[in-house]
């Protein structure tokens, strides 16, 4: 049975309305349960050890007076956790990163973990262990690593992507590049070339849920898992993978999630978890501090940026180039790439060239953050745009315009785009009073745009409908941010049935096909195209009982407004049968009736945004106050509106905080000073203005009702948006993220540039 | 180390239970009492996920001792409701679909509540103020502040 | 939290004598800053004395212009009292705007000033008010009492039960609160009374709040903004951490009392 992905206009019943989500009541009264919700019978407290050093060798850990302390269940160290990974490099750094086994390379690494009767004997015990740790020289800036003078953090690195392999080891893990076209011949046609280099601090994904988990693992191989996760099967996996289990014997139930975006996508403790609970023959609970959360687990890349665009006075551009460092604590990752993938993706452009490094420093592992990568390389790039547009003489978003992308542009990394949203968001833009509206005194107004591929991937939804017409929807994606609501009105309008006779839920690992996790804005994508093949595989067999029912052939069946009617002329007589009229019989015809669907979501439809945003700068103090902020963005098809409009003020907001305050600061010796809410601030409520929000709607080819992503674009453009503003309002352009007030009065003396 | 008795009344209930010292309200409420409704988001009073009344007063519960609530009034957010019928701003939160996640929306009922006990027609100003202790990383707080702003309305002319 | 144990005291005799029993004893009064620095295990008290229920440590009291604010005075109910913000409004907002609603709700006067956290908001004000500490054992001068980054001149076992002062006839007080913690990153309370302008400075000085005798003599001389333009701030005097250095504290130093002096009121 083929399932059509392509898209095909229509009039939508439940698609696009507005209703209140399903999982709303228990949010609203304390009843949803989280992560750290969730307890079971002779459950132990669980707890880590972690390394106050940024890099050290570790020579010794001796438990002895942690295991004799009454109370303790279990202590594990790497030992427990042997190396199962066969030569898999990435999963041995996962492993690495959960428990280090030779050496501790940030503070805040996990060296051991106990399991005890309750919080205070486990603290107690980890004070218990004794670590001899032999400290060496760390580096924490992406800079500094680069340098041939550098401590080198692994001795099994190699510098990958350069031909002759490397023979030294080296903190840079990978070099890639994309692009086409010269751009050397493209910078000696422009008129102007304007060249930048930039940095952006590391910030957290600063979801307001700590990680938390129960792990229960039994002496026949069976285990459960409990956990605040994007993704359980990922979990199921990688833990499966780590421990040696076989992987259906270990069963992962997503608790609802307090926050994720992205930080959510990798385990941490959650393997350490299982390792007490095979040691101690008792369920554990491991809830993270916050301090934890900040120190050990993922924060986004720290980044150095070299941009250089040129353009003839005509304003077009002739060439661009972009070399992008970006930090990913001591494990190789995608995150340069990625960087350089998505720099110059909203431009239609002759020469093209971004190269991307992966640089290990002595900071914590990086994870995804939102749009990971983008954010900062659209900082870089669309400063750039600004000056250059300025040099020209040319306004920010007709200069934009006249070299955006469109359907059928190569992109910079490589595919040839089909209908896209970026001229439609910059022309909106143009046309939106917001950019009429008058400024007052030190105050100017930014815009930038920003970009995120968007991904498919596999989906496995299970539709089953009851005895009385209703239906329960099984997916397999984690809700992050509503999309039960979105699945049960993709639900409704495929099988013609009321929002409200649709129940969603998120299925564990036991009851459900494998499912990617909820990442590169997929989940509603992804799952809303098998939610509407598995609906209308419920179709059919809802339509061949009508037809038994009515001992007609089922071609003369059509499915209509929740109904069974027959075509046919010699039927005319038959009154529809409803959905509840066929499912109350179902026994009778054939046993339970469900639609299933597996499938990989291909095509997913990338994603532009422009933003407008106004600032306020104190001349006198470099504070900086956002007065007002639109973003305008491409859905495809916003399926509940509320919550599209959610991921773009959420977007927005976070990448406000990054722009003007968040950081991570280190100390001299490697630490983190800032690793709590007091000293890490994110925006609160008295920090921003409305967000206002236009969804525009380019569908997607590739989806049945033209569904993209719209999770992770909204963070691309506010850092070049906000600093493209303050340096319109105060005449500094800033090139170091954040911007905070030191930075900003720095730059206003002209002490030094940004 | 012996245990404290602490007679209290947490939503309307009288309830008593035994804590040690060291113990805050947010652990007897959440480890003891298993009313989870509040969550322990930094357990240093910098989130406001823990938001609780105590005699009639906003407070993070996890920088309360649990032996403090002897003698008090405790509300949290499974009090909010009155029986199946939820509390204005609990409707209005959900109408405007002013959570995503949903782990600081008990916090920010709270919160809110307390605000419009004392002050029931807020200014946006008043409100973002007000709501400046409690850590949304999801909405950008521009529902949020719209169902508080008309909640208000409704319950000022009820 | 390392162990401890409770007490409840009903009035400052009892807390006092509760205190003095105790090997490590410390009052909890509104734990905004206790209860955190146990939590890191930053402090270990053998005992813990409750005074939220000593009623000797409650109250406002403005008679004409004399002050009398209890130590155990929450910061809400510091900013919600009608006398007080009659007489010294700068007080009132000061209150208002520390931190968040439940800090305001929990933290108290007393704990704030026998803190004396070198960004916290009161120590400025008590300075520039030249208000007097009452203790349960004697009263002592704001110029003496606040002796360092996190150290006072309380005695052992001391307890603060109020503060006096006498309300001046302008006073106003602005902060350029710090964008994660909201403390200030400086704050300058500028009050004028019989004797002068008085100008204290918190969460910018290197040793804690601070007089800014220069910037008072500047002011003497003449009570505007622009009067301090010519007074120079030496940065090294000044805090340098993680939010900002010494040299930006020295200009946020000068920007706030510019301010506060053009809003006296």
């Amino acid at each position: 049975m083929s399932f059509d992905a392509k898209y095909k206009a229509q009039d939508y019943n439940s698609v696009g309305t507005r209703p209140v989500r399903p999982d709303g009541v228990d949010k609203v009264t304390g009843r949803a349960r989280y992560g750290a919700d969730f307890n079971m019978p002779g459950q132990l407290v669980g707890r880590v050890l972690r390394s106050p050093h940024a890099h050290a060798r570790i020579v010794s850990i001796d438990t002895s007076g942690a295991e004799r302390l009454k109370g303790v269940k279990a202590v594990v160290t790497a030992a427990d956790l042997p190396d199962l990974t066969n030569g898999d490099q990435t999963l041995f750094d996962i492993l690495d990163n959960c428990m280090a086994r030779s050496k501790a390379f940030y503070d805040g690494h996990a060296v051991a973990a106990v399991a005890a009767v309750d919080a205070k004997t486990a603290r107690e015990a980890l004070k218990r262990i004794e670590v001899e740790y032999e400290v060496l020289p760390h580096v924490i800036d992406v800079d500094e690593a680069v340098k041939p003078s550098a401590p080198v953090l692994r001795d099994d690195v190699f510098t990958g992507g350069v031909e002759p392999k490397p023979q030294t080891p080296s903190n840079i893990a990978n070099r890639s590049e994309f692009g086409h076209g010269d751009v050397d011949e493209g910078f000696a046609e422009a008129d102007v070339i304007v060249e930048r280099s930039f940095r952006t601090e590391q910030t957290h994904q600063g979801y307001i849920e700590p990680h938390a988990c129960v792990a229960s693992m039994n002496p026949d191989g069976t285990a459960d898992m409990w956990v605040c996760t994007q993704g359980h099967f990922v979990y199921r996996q990688n833990c499966a993978d780590l421990l040696g289990l076989d992987v259906s014997k270990l069963r992962v139930t997503s608790s609802e999630i307090g926050g994720g975006f992205g930080g959510k996508t990798h385990v941490w403790m959650e393997p350490v978890a299982l390792a007490l609970s095979r040691k101690a023959g008792r369920p554990v609970k491991i809830v993270m501090s916050r301090n934890e959360v900040f120190r050990a687990s993922g924060p986004t890349s720290a980044t150095s940026i070299d941009v250089k665009i040129g353009a003839k006075k005509d304003g077009t551009i002739t060439a661009a180039q972009a070399t992008l460092r970006y930090s990913c604590g001591p494990y190789e990752d995608i995150w340069g790439e990625f960087g350089a993938k998505t720099s110059f993706a909203c431009y239609g452009l002759k020469n093209v060239k971004s190269v991307g490094y992966e640089v290990l420093v002595n900071r914590p592992k990086a994870a995804a953050y939102r749009a990971p990568s983008a954010p900062m390389a659209a900082f870089a790039v669309e400063s750039t745009i600004d000056e250059l547009a300025q040099k020209i003489g040319l306004d920010s978003i007709e200069f934009r315009i006249k070299n955006a992308a469109k359907e059928g542009t190569r992109s910079s990394y490589g595919p040839v785009y089909g209908p896209i949203g970026i001229g439609p968001t910059l022309e909106a833009a143009q046309n939106h009073p917001h950019m009429k509206a008058p400024l007052g005194k030190n105050q100017g107004r930014g815009m930038a745009c920003g970009f995120w591929f968007n991904f498919g991937g596999q989906t496995c939804t299970d539709l089953n409908i009851g005895s009385d017409g209703t239906a329960t929807l099984a997916v397999g994606t984690v809700d992050v941010g509503g999309a039960r609501a979105s699945l049960s009105l993709v639900a409704a309008e495929e099988l013609g049935i009321p929002y409200e006779n649709v129940r969603a839920v998120v299925a564990d690992t036991a009851s459900l096909g494998y499912n990617d996790m909820t990442d590169g804005s997929r989940g509603t994508f992804s799952s809303s195209m098998a939610t509407i093949s598995a609906a209308r595989n419920a179709v059919k067999v809802l339509r061949e009982r009508a037809a038994l029912t009515w001992d007609i052939p089922v071609e003369d069946v059509i499915w209509e407004d929740g109904c069974a009617k027959a075509t046919d002329k010699k039927h005319g007589n038959l009154p529809p049968l409803t959905i509840a009229d066929i499912a109350e019989t179902a026994g009778k015809t054939g046993g339970p009736i469900a639609g299933h669907s597996e499938l990989v979501a291909d095509g997913a439809g990338v994603s532009f945004a422009t933003h407008i945003c106004d600032v306020e700068v104190d001349p006198e103090t470099g504070a900086t106050k956002i007065l007002r902020y639109t973003v305008i963005q491409d859905a495809g098809k916003a399926v509940h509106p509320d919550y599209v409009e959610g991921q773009y003020q959420g977007g927005a907001a976070q990448g406000i905080g990054w722009a003007l305050n968040e950081e991570y600061i280190y100390g001299e010796d490697g630490r983190l000073q800032n690793p709590g809410f007091l000293d890490y601030r994110i925006p609160v409520c008295s920090d921003l203005p409305m967000i206002d929000t236009q969804i525009l709607e380019i569908p997607n080819p590739n989806h049945p009702y033209g569904v993209r992503g719209v999770g992770e674009t909204s963070i691309v453009p506010p850092l070049a948006a906000i600093a493209n503003a303050v340096s319109n309002a105060a005449g500094v352009r800033m090139t170091h993220i954040p911007m905070s007030p030191p930075r900003i009065l720095a730059a206003l003396e002209g002490e030094s540039e940004g | 180390m012996s245990a404290i008795a602490v007679s209290t009344t947490i939503n309307g209930d009288e309830v008593e239970f035994l804590c040690q010292a060291e113990e805050t309200l947010l652990d007897v409420l959440r480890e003891r009492l298993g009313l989870t409704g509040a969550k322990e988001g930094c357990g240093t009073g910098d989130c406001g996920a823990c938001s609780v009344m105590v005699d009639g007063r906003l407070v993070c519960a996890c920088l309360v001792l649990g032996a403090e609530a002897e003698g008090r009034s405790i509300e949290t957010i499974e009090g909010m409701a009155n029986g199946d019928e939820l509390h204005p701003l609990q409707t209005k939160f959900l109408e405007h679909a002013a959570l995503q996640c949903g782990v600081c929306t008990p916090g920010f009922l709270v919160a809110a509540k307390a605000l419009l006990d004392a002050n029931p027609d807020p200014t946006e100003e008043e409100i973002r103020f007000w709501l400046a202790g409690n850590l949304c990383r999801c909405t950008g707080y521009d529902k949020i502040v719209r169902a508080v702003q008309d909640a208000a309305q409704e319950l000022r002319g009820s | 939290m390392y162990e401890t144990t409770y007490h409840k005291a009903g009035n400052v005799a009892e807390a006092a004598s509760l205190l003095a029993a105790a090997e490590d004893g410390q009052l909890l009064a509104g734990g905004q800053t206790l209860i955190p620095t146990m939590k890191a295990r930053l402090a270990a008290p053998s005992d813990l004395v409750d005074i939220s229920g000593a009623s000797d440590m409650r109250g406002i009291t403005v008679n004409v212009s004399a002050v009398t604010i209890g130590a155990m005075m929450t910061h809400a109910e510091v900013a919600a009292n009608a006398d007080l913000f009659a007489i010294c409004p700068a007080l009132s907002n000061l209150a208002a705007r520390i931190g968040d609603p439940a800090v305001r709700n929990r933290g108290t006067l007393g704990g704030s000033l026998a803190n004396n956290d070198p960004a916290a908001d009161y120590p400025a004000a008590m300075l520039s008010l030249d208000a007097t500490v009452v203790t349960n054992t004697r009263e002592i001068a704001a110029d003496a009492f606040f002796t360092g980054l996190f150290e006072t001149a309380l005695a052992e076992g001391e307890i603060i039960t109020g503060v006096s002062f006498t309300a001046p006839g302008k006073a106003a007080y602005q902060k350029f609160p710090n964008p994660a913690s909201r403390y200030a990153m400086c704050g300058v309370f500028v009050s004028v009374g019989p004797s002068g302008p008085r100008v204290a400075v918190t969460g910018a000085g290197a040793d804690g709040v601070f007089r800014a005798t220069e910037i008072e003599t500047a002011l003497q001389a003449k009570l505007d903004p622009h009067a301090i333009d010519k007074v120079s701030l030496d940065a090294k005097a000044m805090l340098s951490d993680l939010h900002g250095d010494g040299a930006y504290r020295a200009n946020l130093v000068k920007v706030m009392t510019k301010r506060a002096v053009a809003a006296l009121d």
